[in-house]
């Protein structure tokens, strides 16, 4: 079968895809992730836009599709990485060392500290949380209560933190804040009926096929009120709850809001798995810090190095389906490189429906 | 409220502040209406720190509020500027401390324009010496004078006399500071803890034993404005911001309001009083009004000052209860006296605002 | 592009200050003056970047640009960068300049303050001289003021002041050399000038209005843009 290695650094959903894609080839995968479980972000996630389906369901399936040619690392990281010829040699820090024919990166994102952003006061007013804590509470706790127990009446959404701002330096727009909002938003709805949701935003970004579907259904089911204006400033009232002001701007007034929960959508950044990485192997990043591919239209997994490609949000914001279709992608490119002949399909599970397509056997 | 997300804040807004050796330039409001504050400065740093101050006479204003009242052209202000600091190179001196944060925000406002156009640097040192025949070097140390009083706030506390505790109850007494906008909202990192939670006065505060107040208006302006104040006809604005910061912070019930800038003590005083007769409330317990203090003034009660020393005697609210609960002593027959002991007069009372007299 | 715009550009506060405006809000959302006035900062900033003449000169001539407090909370955070506190002083200089500012109620006032600080500035050396601010046109300062205006050198030497005297200390005397340094200062960088537009265009415009006009701060003129407020100003009225 060629005894092609390729070691794959991020065990999330790039990571998980591409490993299964290489592996239903033959090849043997190191999956290194230095969390103790699989699945990186989406794990930690409840539901998932637009549907609503359980996050669960995209991690099961990711993690189902690993056939016996991956071996998986978790709770590991790497420590140090050599070339000899075109051989890379990854040294763990449980000192056992990987060699590999190609390695990919799939160090994904890391969410934006929102205490960066000081003036919304996170981690100094108890009912400031962010997406992600929110997304805590309904995977966790299945319900909402604010700092002092109260279910909230009402409760604020902030899009854009640390996202399209140049006082945390990051210019960039992280993509699916602005869905995720909305679907919180219609969650948060869902849960406390009668709970007036407010979402504010400067510009909503319903860029797939159902997002806006979704958003009109969470002001015609719901009814979320949209308010475009970004966040200026929040503060604690003696009682807990958030005072906050924003400018309505289509109506061009100032406007103060009283919230009992505020919700940053924080955006995302480049992980620190990725900033060691860089400094690791001398890699070019863009000016917001996202590793830069050779090209990001036509060669968006790959980096100047042979043998080194790039897979997932460690490159730039992408929702679920953008990352396992660039992660395939990625798959590929490193098949070409690897040079190998006919593809031989090994079956692995989940592939199809019914367990059709298993594969023209050619052993 | 969780005040170790502030620490964290704290920490990364650190600024250099220089030892000693200042050259030291004054503030016109707070020559004109807080005249105590500065000379207490002075004397602090002279006397209690054994500190080398500097003021030049020849010094002038910085035209601060001449320029953000824009009667004068940025290429003015920037040459009166560069006039100052020539002073400062002539005396021998590299550290710059104005008294007035406008002048502060000016001062770091037009180094930045320098450094970001070094053309417009350039054509200020010709104006400068074509007019005057001056020529300057750029500070190399430039702070408020309250980063200094902040920076030696530990000395100061080992040497008062008091601490500012309410001797009747045992409590820290509550303090709401109020920092000029221009201290750190134009740079954020050229003030201590920053824009959003600045360390300068609530440092003050936390050493020398009182508790921090915040609320919800806190970062709001005073109301100075500018041409808000100055024209008459404008004064609206200027009352309307401070009534509403007072609206804020009364449900907390601050017994005292620190600040670091020229016009906001003034503001803060004045408006209080203007309130309390145009609509006879008061936002201090008992009719009274929250006492405003400049950081020397505070500083000065702990180490143990004379208040009539201080300056309370200019302020319209009155600070003596504030005195009171500290346990300062003073004598009241002395309040309105001269230099010598002499009669000169004392202000008439107002009629909504219970005024010691 | 416009003249209007064109001049803008030419101040380096404007290159600085206008960066790209996406309409958040962020600026309004804190601003006093919007709070209270018929202001909003972010229509500043995108009626500047639109580089339309007539809706530029239309401000230049307006209340608008006028209420501003310059207190840049607005600096602090803009998500692009932007610095409407900063464009505000740009667009008043160049209302001024131009004696756009006259056909305002609140741009008139400039002959106000350009006689008060201004010429403080030049007498004395101070913004703020005490001698100057009566209290009968500062009744909000209280009795206290009244009292300290009256005994101004007993008040100021009660703290070691050198009022009015020569040498260093509070509110001394600066040397006729140095105010002679500051006058040429101001003559070179034109200061002066400045002065001079806002003393002729509103001896212009006092003419127009059939009111009297003379130095100092008793004149008809003086009066009346010191005082007057048309009560149009908040945020309701248009």
């Amino acid at each position: 079968m060629g005894g092609k290695k390729v070691a794959i650094i991020g065990g999330g959903v790039a990571g998980l895809e591409a490993a299964s894609s290489l592996a239903a080839f033959g090849i043997d995968i190191s999956l290194i992730e230095k969390e103790e479980h699989l699945g990186g972000h989406v794990s930690q996630w409840d539901r998932l836009f637009p549907s609503r389906r359980p996050a669960k369901e995209v991690t099961g399936h990711l993690t189902g599709r690993l056939n016996e040619k991956v071996t998986v690392h978790t709770g590991t990281e790497v420590q140090k990485i050599e070339r000899s010829g075109k051989s890379w040699d990854i040294l763990l820090n449980n000192s056992a060392t990987i060699v590999a024919d190609a390695l990919l990166l799939a160090t994904g994102f890391e969410l934006f500290e929102a205490r960066k952003k000081e003036e919304y006061g996170y981690g100094i007013y108890d009912n400031v949380i962010t997406s992600a804590d929110l997304e805590k509470k309904f995977a966790r706790d299945g319900e909402i209560r604010n700092a002092q127990g109260k279910i909230p009446e009402r409760v604020g959404f902030v899009h854009c933190v640390g996202s399209r701002d140049e006082k945390v330096g990051n210019l960039y727009c992280s993509r699916v804040c602005c869905v995720t909002a909305v679907k919180q938003a219609v969650e948060v709805s869902e849960m406390i009926p009668g709970c007036e949701v407010f979402c504010f935003y400067m510009d909503l970004r319903m860029f797939g096929l159902d997002f806006e579907a979704l958003y009109k259904e969470s002001q015609e089911k719901w009814g979320v009120h949209f308010i475009r204006g970004r966040l200026s400033e929040a503060f604690e009232n003696q009682d807990g709850s958030v005072l906050v002001k924003v400018e309505d701007t289509l109506a061009a007034r100032p406007l103060k809001m009283k919230v009992d929960l505020l919700v940053l959508m924080s955006g995302m950044v480049t992980s620190s798995g990725t900033k060691k990485l860089v400094d690791m192997l001398g890699l070019e990043t863009d000016e917001n810090r996202f590793l830069q591919p050779a090209d990001r239209q036509l060669r968006a997994n790959e980096t100047g190095i042979p043998g080194l490609f790039l897979a997932g949000t460690c490159t730039s914001p992408k929702s679920i389906d953008e990352t396992i279709s660039d992660a395939r992608a990625a798959a590929l490119r490193i098949m070409e490189y690897l040079n190998l002949p006919a593809p031989t399909l090994t079956p692995s599970p989940n592939w199809g429906r019914d367990g059709e397509g298993a594969g023209t056997n050619n052993q | 409220m969780n005040i170790e997300g502030k620490k964290v804040i704290w920490k990364e807004y650190q600024k250099e502040i220089a030892e000693n050796d200042f050259f030291y330039v004054r503030s016109c409001v707070r020559q004109s209406f807080f005249p105590g504050s500065e000379t207490t400065f002075l004397k602090i740093l002279r006397e209690e720190l054994g500190k080398n101050i500097s003021e030049h006479p020849f010094h002038t204003t910085c035209t601060g509020i001449a320029y953000h009242s824009d009667i004068v052209p940025f290429e003015t202000t920037m040459t009166v500027i560069a006039r100052q600091f020539a002073l400062m190179t002539e005396a021998g001196f590299h550290n710059y401390v104005p008294s007035c944060i406008t002048s502060f925000g000016m001062y770091n406002e037009v180094l930045d324009t320098w450094h970001h156009f070094p053309e417009v640097e350039k054509k200020v040192r010709r104006l400068l010496k074509e007019a005057t025949g001056k020529e300057f070097e750029k500070p190399k140390n430039l702070v408020h004078s309250s980063d200094i009083i902040y920076k030696f706030r530990k000395e100061i506390a080992e040497k008062g006399k008091f601490r500012l505790i309410n001797r009747f109850t045992g409590d820290p007494l509550r303090i709401v500071e109020h920092i000029g906008c221009h201290y750190a909202k134009i740079f954020p990192n050229k003030g201590v803890g920053g824009a959003e939670y600045p360390h300068v006065l609530a440092g003050l505060i936390e050493e020398w034993g009182g508790e921090v107040i915040d609320y919800p208006e806190r970062r709001h302006c005073c109301g100075f404005g500018f041409r808000q104040y100055l024209v008459k006809a404008n004064r609206g604005y200027s009352i309307a911001c401070s009534q509403k910061k007072f609206e804020s912070m009364k449900p907390y019930k601050p017994e005292a309001i620190l600040t670091n800038c020229p016009g906001c003590p003034f503001f803060f005083d004045r408006w209080q009083y203007a309130i309390s007769e145009m609509e006879g409330v008061t936002y201090g317990e008992d009719g009274q009004g929250i006492p405003v203090l400049t950081y020397e003034e505070l500083a000065g009660i702990v180490l143990g000052y004379d208040p009539w020393d201080l300056g309370f005697q200019t302020h319209q609210v009155p600070v003596e209860p504030l005195l009171d609960k500290i346990g300062i002593p003073y004598d009241p027959a002395r309040k309105y006296l001269g230099k010598n002991g002499e009669n000169i007069g004392k202000p008439e009372i107002a009629s909504n605002l219970k005024f010691c007299h | 592009m416009g003249r209007l715009y064109d001049l803008l550009n030419q101040d380096v506060r404007f290159i600085e200050g206008l960066k790209a405006c996406i309409n958040c809000g962020t600026c309004t959302a804190i601003c006093p003056a919007a709070e209270f006035y018929n202001y909003d900062p972010r229509i500043l900033v995108t009626t500047l970047q639109s580089r339309d003449e007539e809706q530029i000169e239309a401000i230049l001539k307006s209340d608008f640009i006028w209420y501003c407090g310059e207190c840049m909370s607005c600096k602090t955070r803009c998500p692009r960068g932007n610095v409407p506190g900063s464009l505000i002083s740009v667009v008043r200089s160049l209302s001024q300049d131009l004696g756009y500012f006259v056909e305002s109620e609140k741009g008139r006032q400039q002959l106000a303050i350009k006689r008060t600080v201004g010429e403080w500035i030049l007498d004395h050396g101070y913004c703020i001289f005490p001698q100057g601010v009566e209290p009968e046109s500062h009744p909000e300062q209280g009795p206290v003021w009244s009292w300290i205006a009256y005994h101004l050198k007993e008040v100021y030497g009660r703290f070691d002041a050198n009022y009015q005297e020569e040498g260093p200390g509070i509110l001394r005397k600066i040397p006729q050399e140095s105010l002679d340094e500051l006058k040429r200062i101001f003559d070179v960088t034109g200061g002066t000038e400045r002065f001079e537009r806002i003393e002729e265009f509103s001896k212009r415009k006092a003419e127009e209005m059939g009111k009297e006009f003379s130095p100092g701060q008793k004149s008809e003129y003086y009066f009346h843009v010191y005082n007057t407020n048309n009560n149009k100003h908040g945020k309701d009225e248009h």
